[in-house]
Formats: structure tokens, C-alpha cells, sequence
């Protein structure tokens, strides 16, 4: 609908930025929340911005034994990030580069991203690469048939795969609440606690060997490298959220190309990525990590929501 | 559109006559190993590169070519072939990939394999191609079977290459038998048809009205599982994990990349497009069969340590998501809608290409490394990158592009899968489509343990320091081996951005088959495709290409305000000195998904410490761990020995005496007179 034109490119690179932007204050919004429900003062909610400016000023440290692919991770990962920002729609109601796939192309380029990354851990020759490489590549091949399944359950409601159409088709047909969205929303919401790493799946703020996973994967990691794998996460964590806002709550995005429209979409995606925000503090503080060999069980939940949420919905 | 260097298919023959030729100057040659290699691979490329030209003609005009390999004048009996464009898309296949197979085993087989026997394995291996062109193109069930004989014995040949060892020795003959139970089933289903119709020639056998009710049903079975051997699709694929990975590394890459491409032709050819329209369960049927194989291939290929079984039963898996596009076009071709059924197809044949050309390239590297070291064992591996740094680049490009991922070609043969499942969802009535989502998880599932079976494979062997004194002192394979590896790593980029160049020639493939109506607006440029008219979904690889470069090129800036330059340190090991035996070994990386799949693996493991003072302190511990062969040990184990009790009875009939065997004849005499005698 809008690709190819200039204003297509235009959105392109005002929606990178905003996702660029305002990945790292999801992190710090999520961090102050979750101390202040354990009664800490916790870290500024800037503090993300800050480390990120002083890693990208560090000098680069390389480990001898590694070779270009280990250069290369942190980079393939930061570029997938920043493309699956642009895969989504964000303020306006089409992504500004759907003409180049939907859904299938965006799980994709995560799939890249996390390959590049999980190959580059191997590099070092250290064993917690090795681990986190290993653990992180099974947690995502439990989680992509789940992903799928949940994807699909919205998708043929909506008759397309492209994410601009969907949204479009779910502001077309109004607020439903076919029991099908809830179930797939509630199968999508444990994907994304798996793909953004999160409690119970994962512990973002632990280095504790026993239980790091993705934590373990990039712990050679040191300076700018470091500064681009971390935003990079915390950009595909808020294209996960915004997936799911614009799968089952799209209502208050921009339909037309007028300031205010746009206005009015980011301040509703504001609110919409707040309100997910808290969701996710709210599971993280009252959860406890689960084992690793737990996590099967808790991607074949999602994995049974999507498919009832199919069959409910085309039955 | 026309293709730019015309050949007709007359040249079919005198291609096959190149070949044979070639044979004969190689067994000529045989005791000078270095002239004999040039003549037999030199032989092979002009006879490929001539076959290559013939498919891509009639791939691109959609017009058949046909007429006869052999006539024998006295009788008027002849062989005849045609080359229809899908038999033309297998032939092209072939092609692409015997040129750079054949310039690889030129040094291959120079380093790696006696010198004594470069002649048998280069007649061999032109036999072999000779046999496979000819089972694409023959039009008769003479021909057919002959070519397809002819194929199986050279491969049990080539597998037996190292027939000094047992184990070697022991794949040939599992893989001689194999085919035979596959071949027996072939000859019955063709015979069936053949005395229905009174004709040899495929063009009546195959036309599809022949058969009818549940004659049809036992067709397809027979035929199934004929092709399916040939295949290697689960429960039969017994055979492939133990030939692939004992021949010599270029016939693994043939034999995975083309080999059983042969078993998919025939699946095509017979099984979905002749025996009259498709019946909705036997999509149904090809589409559980081919997710159990696309699980549990890869499965299996995570819990491998020996790079080429690896290799081997990845195949399994590829196989599987071909059989599962085939089978969701037919089940949709069963309710006729044949712009649908053109997706799925679509999907089928462009994985066949894809994995020929991945695979064919991750067996030529892996075959490189072995040829390094001297060992398939990956725990032995590792470093390799620093060494064999244009093999590892290669090896590379290959897992990207069978981990599905995007800007490589694995990923449009499995975006089209998905599409076709999902159309196939949209258009199935009643519970039956509740099967598409069923097999579009487990499709995700494949492609995502494969992401992290190939990340093993890769990191394990190329990256980190080497495990062993042979892994230290590797050294980058010759040139000679490395261009086909070049060559088909850029056809894997090539393929994976250009898919609209792929589709438009795929066109009159997809026309010419019965029922299907391709829609013209999957093509959508060059660079775009999608699975139809509308806006249901499409792909432009190039567009996501252009996105991550300008990525890439965003992390690059960002990381310029670095202070000062680049510094190299040891990697930390916890204060101690970084070794070999601290890094993650293979079986470790797997282990997690073991555990997780144990219902499906049933692991064993055995510690066992050996100690001479106290239990406390072992002088030695031994560590075993294996999964169980579920399908050797409760499938054909039984088998095995109910074949051989049976074999046991009928001792008595082969007693040894002359008498009696002159009495057998002699009743056998009476038994047909009377038989015969009485219709008259």
C-alpha cells in the first residue's frame, strides 16, 4: 500500500528510529517497575541509554581464538533486529516494507538473527558460549512451532499473512471478542516470554551459570559488540510486543497520513507497549525461573492454545 | 520466454553414447589413475553439460522432446524416451549438479581414495549419472526398470568403494536389498497396469484412467512405497544413514543431491499425477509420512556426530518437507482446485532443487574435511575455519540455506510450503483441514531444529580451537575442489533472491502436469513472489537483503566512537588456561534436546570407572551413551528374522538332490499342461 513511495521510505526510517529509540526505555521502564515491586529503588529508568553510550565508547576486547564469524554475530543480529522493526506495523496501519513479506519473512529474519548470533558463541572456545548456544537454540526450536500456530490463528481470520493487511482487516471488522483471539493471544504471550527471554523462562539479570541462557551465549562479549547485541534484544523484545498489539489490539493506530493521525497512533502504541510492559514485570516478579527441561511443558501450553484457537475459530 | 542455448533432445542419445565412451576409456586408462580421472570426469562434464542443455530447452519452451534409444530391427521392440518438462526439471537438477560434483572428484579422488581404484570409481560414477538421465527420461516400463536396476546396483558398487570394510561391505548389502523390495513392488505395480492395458509405453500406462476403485488404492501403495525406498522417507529410509556416509564423499553429494531425487521423480510422476486424480487421504497419507520423516530425520541428524551421517539423515528430513508440499497440493487437488495444488507443487520442486544444491554442497565440504583429517567424527573436529577458511565460508553458506533462513534458498522452498499449507487450510472442507496447521508446526519445528542441528555442525567443526593433532595440522582443500563448492554456495544466494526468476521458469513445469492451473501472478519481478493472485501473501528476499545491509552498515557506524583500536586477548576460562578439553563438545550441544525428546530417542548411557585403589579415585572412566534404533530394532528386526525362519522351512524343497529337482520340473511340466490345456 505504501511501499516504494517516498513517504514509504520515509516511514521506514522514522519508525527504525522510533524503535531504535524507545527499545531501550522498555528495558528501563520494566526494570524500574519490577524493583519497585520488590521495594528497591532500583537503577534510573535511563540507565539502559547510559550503559549503552558507555559500552559503544569501550574498546573493543576480542578473544584470540576467534575469527571473523565471532565479529560478524553482533552485527547480523543488530541489522535482523532493525529489519524486523521495519517488518511491523507500528503508528501507521501498514509496515513500511510489507511489500516485502508478512509474518513467515519477519519469523525469519529473527531465525537469522539468532542463528548468526548462536553460531558466533561457538567462536570462542569457551564453554558458556558453547551452553548458551546450545540452550538458546532449543528453546527456540521448542517455541517456533507455537509462534507459528498462534501467527496462523490471526492471520486466516484476517485472510492474509502480510501484517499491514491484518491490521487493517482487524480495524475493518471492529472489536470482536471471539473466544479464538484470547487463546491466541494467551499462546503469543508465552512465546513472547520465551523469545524476550524473560522469567520463567529465562533470567535476563542473572550470570549464573546453571541458569543463564541467552545471558550465556553473548557472555564473551565485551564494548560496542556488547552495546549491539544488547539493543539489538531489546528491540526484537519490543517488536514482539508490538506484534502482538497489533495482532489482537490494533484500534487507535494511524489509518491516514496527517500529524495528528500519527500523533494519535504513537501515543496509543505508547500505551498499548505500557500496558504489555506491565503484564510482563508482573509475571517476571511473581514467577520463579523454571527449569530448563520445564520449558518444554510451557511451549506445549502455547502450543495447545493455538491450535484450540484454530479450531474453535474454522470449525 | 526461450532458452539461449537451444539443444534438442535428439542429443539425449548421443550424450548417453558420450558416456559410454567415457566408461570405456576410463577402464582403458585403468592403470594410469591420473589420465584416467581427467577422462572419465572430463567424459562426464561434456555429457552433463549437453543433458543440462536439453532440460533447460524444454524446461523453458514447456514443449516435450521424444524418440527411441535403441531399436532392434528384427523385432521392432525399442526403447523409447521423452523428455516432458518435469522429467526435464529433474534432468536440469542433475545437470547443475554433476558439472561441479564431477570437477570435485577430480581432486578427490586424487588425495583421498587409491589410486587403483580411480578407474572403477569413474566408470562407476558415469554409469551411475548414465542410469539416473535415463530413468528421467525413459517412456517405457523396459527402459524404465532397466535404467533403474541399472542405478541401484552402480550405487551398491560405489557404496562397497572401501570394501575391505565390513562395515562398508554391510551398508552395500543393506542398501542391495533395500532397493530390490522397492524394485519388487515397482515391477508388480507396472505389470498390474501393464496387463490392464496391453502397453509397455508410460503414455497409456500412466494416463490415469486405467485403474479404478480400490485397485487404485493398491496402485498407490505399491508404488509408494517403491519410490518411497528409493526416497528414503520413514519408515524406509533403513538403508540411507548407512550408504550415504560409506561411499566416497562426491558419490555421498550425488547420491543425496540427485540419487533419491529419482524416488521423488517417481512419486511425481506415477503417485500424484498417474493414476488419474489424486484421492484426498493419499495427500493426506503423503503429507503425515512426509512431517514424520521431516521430524524425525532431523531429530535423529541432531543426536549424530559423524558429519556425513549427519548429512545423511538431514536428508531424511528434506525429503520429508518435499513429500509434505506434494501431499498438501494433492489433498488439495482432490477438491480440484488447481491454481492451489500449483503452490504446493511449486514448494515440492523447488526444495528438490534447493536441497540438491545444499546438500551437494555440504557433502563436498564435509568430504573436504574428512579428506583433511581422516576422521567424521565432529568431536575431533574444530579450528577449522583458521585452516580451511574457503571450505568453512562455504560450509557455511550450505547451513544458512538448509536452516531455512532468509537471503538463502532453503528459505523460499519453505515459505512456499507454508503458504501452500495455509491455502490448503483455507480450501479443505470439514476436519480433515485441521491436518494443515498440524503439519505447519511440525514444519516449523523441522526448520528450527535444523537452524540448530546446522549450528552444531558448523560451530562444532569450523569454530573454537581444533580437538585433535589432526584438526591442528588441516590444510585447505586444492583449488580444484573448492570452485564447485564456490559455484553452488553462490547458486544458493542466487537462489534465495532471485525466486521470481526460479518460478517463471518452474511455469511450464507446473502447466504441463495434469489438473494444476498455475496462477501467472505468483511471479511478481524477478526478486517477488507470492502464492497467487491477491493479497494473500507475498516475498521479496532482495528487499529484506537491502534492509540488513543497511543494517549491517548501521552497526558498523555505531561502533566507531570505540576507544582506540582492536585488542586480542585469551578467552577466560575461570582463571585457568583455555584447552581444547574445556570446550563444548557435540554431544553436549545435543543434549538438552535429547533429554527433551527422549520419548522419541529412548537414550541409554553407561558410566563406567575403572579404579585400582578406591572407588574414589578412577584411573579411568568410561562413558557410552547411544539412542536407540527404533525402527531397526522393532520394525525390521522381526522382519529380519521372520524372512529368515521362512527362508529356513523352505530348506527342504533346496535339498540338493538332482532327483529331486528333475522331479519338480517334471511336475511343474505336468501341472502347466493341465492348466493350459484346460482353457482351451
Amino acid at each position: 500500500m505504501i511501499d516504494g513511495t517516498p513517504f514509504g521510505l520515509l516511514l521506514a526510517l522514522l519508525q527504525a528510529g522510533i524503535m531504535l529509540a524507545a527499545a531501550p526505555l522498555l528495558r528501563g521502564v520494566i526494570k524500574k517497575m519490577k524493583a519497585s515491586l520488590q521495594t528497591r529503588q532500583g537503577p534510573p529508568v535511563l540507565q539502559v541509554y547510559y550503559d549503552l553510550g558507555k559500552l559503544l565508547r569501550k574498546e573493543r576486547v576480542r578473544s584470540d581464538t576467534a575469527t571473523w564469524v565471532y565479529a560478524a554475530g553482533p552485527r547480523v543480529y543488530f541489522a535482523t533486529a532493525l529489519a524486523a522493526a521495519v517488518l511491523v506495523p507500528v503508528v501507521f496501519a501498514a509496515a513500511p516494507f510489507e511489500g516485502a513479506g508478512g509474518i513467515l519473512l519477519l519469523v525469519g529474519t529473527l531465525a537469522l538473527g539468532r542463528f548468526a548470533l548462536a553460531v558466533a558463541a561457538l567462536d570462542t572456545g569457551s564453554p558458556f558460549g558453547g551452553m548458551g548456544s546450545s540452550r538458546e537454540m532449543t528453546i527456540a526450536a521448542l517455541a517456533e512451532p507455537a509462534l507459528m500456530l498462534g501467527l496462523f490463528a490471526s492471520a486466516l481470520a484476517a485472510g492474509s499473512l502480510g501484517l499491514g493487511e491484518i491490521v487493517r482487516g482487524a480495524l475493518a471488522r471492529g472489536v470482536s471478542f471471539h473466544p479464538s483471539e484470547w487463546l491466541a493471544a494467551a499462546a503469543l504471550f508465552l512465546v513472547l516470554i520465551a523469545e524476550a527471554g524473560r522469567i520463567p523462562v529465562d533470567n535476563p539479570a542473572t550470570h549464573l551459570e546453571l541458569t543463564m541462557i541467552h545471558e550465556a551465549m553473548v557472555l564473551e562479549y565485551s564494548g560496542p559488540d556488547l552495546a549491539l547485541v544488547e539493543w539489538a534484544s531489546s528491540i526484537k523484545e519490543l517488536v514482539f510486543v508490538t506484534l502482538l498489539i497489533d495482532l489482537f489490539g490494533p484500534l487507535g493506530i494511524a489509518t491516514s497520513i496527517t500529524p495528528l493521525a500519527l500523533a494519535m497512533g504513537l501515543l496509543a502504541w505508547l500505551i498499548k507497549v505500557l500496558a504489555l510492559a506491565v503484564a510482563l514485570t508482573l509475571v517476571e516478579s511473581t514467577n520463579a525461573k523454571l527449569r530448563l527441561f520445564r520449558v518444554p511443558e510451557l511451549m506445549a501450553t502455547s502450543l495447545g492454545l493455538g491450535f484450540l484457537a484454530m479450531a474453535i475459530r474454522f470449525l | 520466454m526461450g532458452f539461449p542455448f537451444p539443444l534438442p533432445a535428439d542429443a539425449i542419445p548421443a550424450a548417453l553414447a558420450v558416456r559410454l565412451l567415457t566408461v570405456a576409456a576410463t577402464l582403458c586408462l585403468a592403470r594410469r589413475p591420473t589420465a584416467c580421472r581427467l577422462v572419465a570426469f572430463g567424459g562426464s562434464v561434456i555429457a552433463s553439460v549437453a543433458t543440462f542443455l536439453v532440460a533447460a530447452t524444454v524446461v523453458f519452451s514447456g514443449v516435450s522432446g521424444r524418440g527411441s534409444l535403441f531399436r532392434h530391427a528384427a523385432s521392432g521392440a525399442a526403447v523409447a524416451y521423452s523428455v516432458s518438462p518435469l522429467s526435464a526439471w529433474f534432468l536440469l537438477v542433475l545437470g547443475l549438479l554433476a558439472v561441479p560434483i564431477a570437477v570435485y572428484s577430480v581432486g578427490y579422488l586424487a588425495h583421498a581414495v587409491p589410486a587403483s581404484r580411480s578407474a572403477f570409481v569413474g566408470a562407476a560414477f558415469n554409469v551411475l549419472i548414465g542410469a539416473i538421465e535415463t530413468v528421467f527420461v525413459a517412456d517405457d516400463v523396459i527402459g524404465f526398470l532397466f535404467a533403474w536396476e541399472l542405478m541401484s546396483l552402480t550405487t551398491t558398487l560405489l557404496v562397497a568403494t572401501e570394501h575391505e570394510n565390513r562395515a562398508s561391505r554391510r551398508s552395500a548389502y543393506l542398501y542391495l536389498v533395500m532397493s530390490h523390495v522397492g524394485t519388487g513392488c515397482l515391477v508388480a505395480g507396472f505389470f498390474i497396469l501393464a496387463s490392464m492395458s496391453g502397453s509397455l509405453s508410460f503414455a497409456t500406462l500412466l494416463s490415469g484412467g486405467l485403474a479404478t476403485g480400490r485397485l487404485r488404492d493398491i496402485l498407490f501403495l505399491l508404488f509408494f512405497l517403491g519410490f518411497g525406498v528409493k526416497a528414503g522417507v520413514v519408515p524406509l529410509h533403513v538403508w540411507l544413514p548407512e550408504a550415504h556416509p560409506a561411499a566416497p564423499s562426491s558419490i555421498s553429494a550425488l547420491m543425496s543431491a540427485v540419487l533419491i531425487k529419482a524416488g521423488v521423480y517417481g512419486l511425481f510422476k506415477v503417485c500424484a499425477f498417474g493414476l488419474g486424480t489424486p484421492r484426498m487421504s493419499w495427500g493426506l497419507a503423503l503429507m503425515a509420512v512426509g512431517a514424520v520423516s521431516a521430524v524425525l530425520g532431523v531429530l535423529y541428524a541432531l543426536q549424530q556426530n559423524d558429519l556425513k551421517r549427519l548429512l545423511a539423515y538431514s536428508t531424511i528430513d528434506n525429503v520429508g518437507i518435499i513429500l509434505l508440499s506434494l501431499g498438501s497440493a494433492m489433498t488439495v487437488l482432490a477438491s480440484g482446485h488447481g491454481e492451489l495444488a500449483s503452490v504446493g507443487i511449486a514448494a515440492s520442486l523447488y526444495h528438490v532443487l534447493n536441497h540438491a544444491v545444499f546438500k551437494g554442497l555440504l557433502f563436498l565440504g564435509a568430504g573436504s574435511v574428512v579428506m583433511a583429517l581422516g576422521t567424521r567424527h565432529i568431536e575431533a573436529m574444530g579450528g577449522l575455519l583458521r585452516r580451511m577458511p574457503w571450505t568453512g565460508l562455504f560450509f557455511l553458506i550450505g547451513a544458512g540455506s538448509i536452516a531455512g533462513l532468509p537471503l538463502l534458498n532453503g528459505f523460499v522452498s519453505e515459505w512456499l510450503a507454508f503458504q501452500s499449507l495455509l491455502l490448503g487450510f483455507q480450501a479443505t472442507p470439514g476436519l480433515e483441514r485441521l491436518n494443515f496447521p498440524v503439519a505447519g508446526a511440525l514444519l516449523a519445528l523441522t526448520s528450527a531444529l535444523a537452524a540448530a542441528c546446522f549450528v552444531k555442525a558448523f560451530g562444532i567443526t569450523f569454530l573454537a580451537r581444533p580437538r585433535s593433532r589432526a584438526a591442528e595440522g588441516a590444510h585447505e582443500a586444492p583449488m580444484v575442489m573448492l570452485v564447485p563448492q564456490a559455484f553452488l554456495a553462490v547458486l544458493c544466494v542466487l537462489l534465495g533472491l532471485f525466486p521470481g526468476v526460479v518460478l517463471r521458469v518452474l511455469g511450464p513445469v507446473m502447466a504441463g502436469l495434469p489438473g494444476l492451473r498455475p496462477a501467472g501472478e505468483m511471479v511478481r519481478g524477478a526478486v517477488m513472489i507470492a502464492p497467487g493472485p491477491g493479497r494473500f501473501d507475498q516475498v521479496s528476499p532482495a528487499a529484506l537483503a537491502a534492509v540488513v545491509l543497511a543494517g549491517v552498515s548501521l552497526a558498523a557506524l555505531l561502533g566507531r566512537r570505540a576507544y582506540g583500536g582492536l585488542r586480542r586477548t585469551p578467552t577466560w576460562a575461570c582463571g585457568g588456561q583455555l584447552d581444547a578439553q574445556m570446550e563444548y563438545t557435540a554431544t553436549a550441544f545435543s543434549k538438552p534436546l535429547m533429554m527433551i525428546f527422549r520419548a522419541v530417542y529412548r537414550p541409554t548411557r553407561e558410566v563406567e570407572a575403572l579404579a585400582e585403589v578406591s572407588p574414589y579415585f578412577p584411573r579411568e572412566v568410561r562413558f557410552r551413551a547411544e539412542i536407540e534404533p527404533t525402527f531397526e530394532r522393532f520394525v525390521y528386526a522381526p522382519l529380519t528374522r521372520g524372512v529368515l525362519r521362512v527362508a529356513e522351512e523352505m530348506k527342504i524343497l533346496q535339498a540338493g538332490s538332482l532327483h529331486a529337482y528333475l522331479a519338480y520340473v517334471l511336475a511343474l511340466g505336468v501341472v502347466l499342461l493341465i492348466w493350459l490345456g484346460g482353457e482351451q
